[in-house]
């Protein structure tokens, strides 16, 4: 008997090709990948990156909580930053044995590296307040221009920013306004007098708690994502998206909510009975206030607004990570060089022989971590661009023409958006990049 | 004839979504005399979503119940009458859009089957659950 083989037949696409300028990432994308590269660096680099950004994000989201539920109006705030015992110990909801959903394995607590170096820092074993003084800490400034990026940009989708306008969110603001003056008649006499400002400054505070809270999650994310791969775990860029993805979803319902706390009595600003969710109203709008818009800062670089270099538009601002020239940016006191200073305090060796074979080795490695930072950014943009292929539209393995269609002109109408000659997309194609 | 909540219980494809039901708070709602329009997605694709989504919205009852009214419309409306129009305003307040009469789609999802009428509505089965956005 003679066993016959069909010829093997090659599977005509049901969609032409596209003829974007970025048709090669778009095919990436509908084939299950990420804008960034699969190569074996790019995934050690961005799996190193999230690892160092994820130590100073478990300070950020806790001290974040920390300031709109404590601090909360104190008209001097000098001490902000000195986060409370309570907040360090406090449990973080994915991480830990008492976690419903745990997404990292280690502890619950306040990560052992952020702890040695709030300890030590870059200097050395001194109180506290000299660390905070000397400014070497964590810098929690970057994680207050995120907030305010959220804040001041608004309308970014979700019902959290018509919240803050609503009677009802007033009549709560209201409430605890008044309760943590309770006993101040200096503050409750401003109070009556400048109503709405004391209202704007909680609607700072909502967002504070809206970072946070949304942090609390990315922070055991990357953690996981860091010690999966450091087991030998992720085979490429595309699982280390996957993981995000997943992980998107797995949280996307986690309420989002303001509470304050005086002594042990909570005042719900917004309580999670509205049904704020952590994809709508927390992680959606970071992502296009944080990765895309954020707005120019005061730095090397000037803009000249009648010039038109600064768009009238808030939709159109362009001054995130994606679109950011890491090199310029790279002065003291400007948010992104915040965060790399941070992240420098906590890279993995393989990350540092990395920066120390290219460029000009530890001389430039704010630079270098930065680029990397940047290309760990257009993946974790690629998991939420997939998540909402996933949510709102098809399957990639799809056999309708029409939904492979929609899906398509989704991801261009996405991709739109790095035509701008600002964008980072065609750089982070190569490993030159750094 | 009998409510939307004993039409969907006597099929026995839709327990994940009853369960849901239940823990958001919504039965008691779902129950009274509407009339609604239920586009109730089968357990498969609840199934379908990835691991923990499902249990994260169980925990959480008034998210849970967000996504769940996104599910539904005021009104019992019937296919003819639902193509007629590019969207419907659902009860979670984002509008629910109709994308393609035949197959008859609703947002992402494909009706399997359409126009069960019931006592307090109109029940259509769709193979996936739709999400606002």
């Amino acid at each position: 008997m003679t066993a016959t083989i069909a010829p093997e037949r090659t599977k005509a696409p049901l969609i032409p090709p596209s003829t974007h300028r970025y048709a090669e990432v778009i095919h990436r994308l509908e084939a299950g990948g990420s804008m960034l590269p699969d190569t074996p660096e790019n995934l050690k680099q961005i799996i190193g990156i999230y690892k160092a950004y994820a130590v100073p994000m478990d300070f950020y989201w806790r001290d974040l909580l920390y300031i709109a539920e404590r601090v909360f109006l104190n008209p001097l705030p000098a001490f902000k930053y000195f986060i409370s015992q309570e907040y360090l110990d406090r449990p973080c909801s994915y991480s830990g044995d008492q976690s419903k959903l745990r997404i990292w394995r280690g502890g619950e607590k306040a990560h052992p590296e952020l702890l040695a170096f709030m300890e030590r820092g870059e200097t050395g074993r001194m109180p506290k307040l000299l660390h905070h003084l000397w400014h070497d800490r964590v810098n929690m400034e970057f994680a207050e221009a995120c907030m305010q990026a959220m804040l001041w940009h608004q309308g970014m989708g979700g019902r959290f920013n018509d919240y803050l306008e609503s009677d009802a969110y007033k009549a709560n603001a209201d409430r605890a306004i008044k309760a943590y003056f309770r006993g101040n008649p200096l503050m409750l006499g401003l109070y009556a007098l400048f109503p709405e400002m004391f209202l704007e400054q909680v609607r700072q505070l909502s967002y504070y708690a809206n970072l946070g809270l949304f942090w609390e999650v990315m922070a055991p994310v990357f953690f996981e994502m860091s010690d999966i791969y450091d087991e030998g775990g992720f085979k490429g860029v595309p699982d280390a998206m996957d993981f995000l993805v997943n992980g998107i979803f797995a949280v996307a319902g986690r309420p989002i909510y303001h509470h304050l706390y005086i002594g042990e009595e909570c005042y719900e600003i917004i309580p999670k009975s509205e049904g704020f969710t952590w994809l709508y109203e927390a992680a959606l709008p970071y992502v296009e206030a944080v990765f895309y818009r954020t707005s120019p800062f005061r730095g090397t670089k000037s803009y000249n607004a009648q010039a038109g270099q600064v768009p009238t538009n808030q939709a159109d601002f362009h001054y995130g990570i994606l679109y950011a020239d890491v090199y310029p940016v790279g002065s003291a006191g400007i948010p992104p060089t915040l965060l790399m200073q941070d992240m420098l305090h906590f890279l993995p060796p393989y990350l540092k022989e990395i920066y120390r074979e290219h460029r000009r080795g530890e001389e430039d490695e704010l630079v270098q971590l930065g680029i990397t930072f940047q290309r760990s950014m257009y993946n974790v943009t690629s998991a939420v661009i997939q998540a909402l292929r996933c949510a709102l539209l098809y399957p990639l393995d799809d056999t309708d023409p029409e939904h492979l269609l929609a899906n398509r002109r989704f991801f261009e109408a996405q991709m739109d958006r790095f035509l701008r000659p600002e964008a980072r997309l065609s750089d982070i194609q190569t490993q030159d990049y750094r | 004839m009998a409510t939307i909540l004993e039409t969907a219980a006597a099929a026995g494809a839709f327990n994940t979504l009853l369960a849901a039901v239940d823990a958001a708070g919504l039965r008691g709602a779902l129950e009274g005399p509407g009339p609604f329009t239920v586009f109730a997605p089968v357990d498969d694709a609840f199934a379908a979503l990835p691991p923990g989504t499902v249990q994260t919205l169980v925990d959480n009852p008034p998210q849970l119940a967000r996504i769940l009214k996104y599910h539904v419309l005021a009104g019992a409306h019937s296919r003819e009458v639902l193509v007629q129009q590019p969207a419907w305003d659902s009860l979670e307040g984002a509008p629910v859009a109709i994308r393609r009469s035949e197959p008859f789609e609703v947002k992402n999802a494909t009706v399997v089957n359409a126009d069960i009428v019931c006592d307090n509505g109109v029940v259509h089965v769709i193979n996936r659950v739709i999400l606002p956005g």
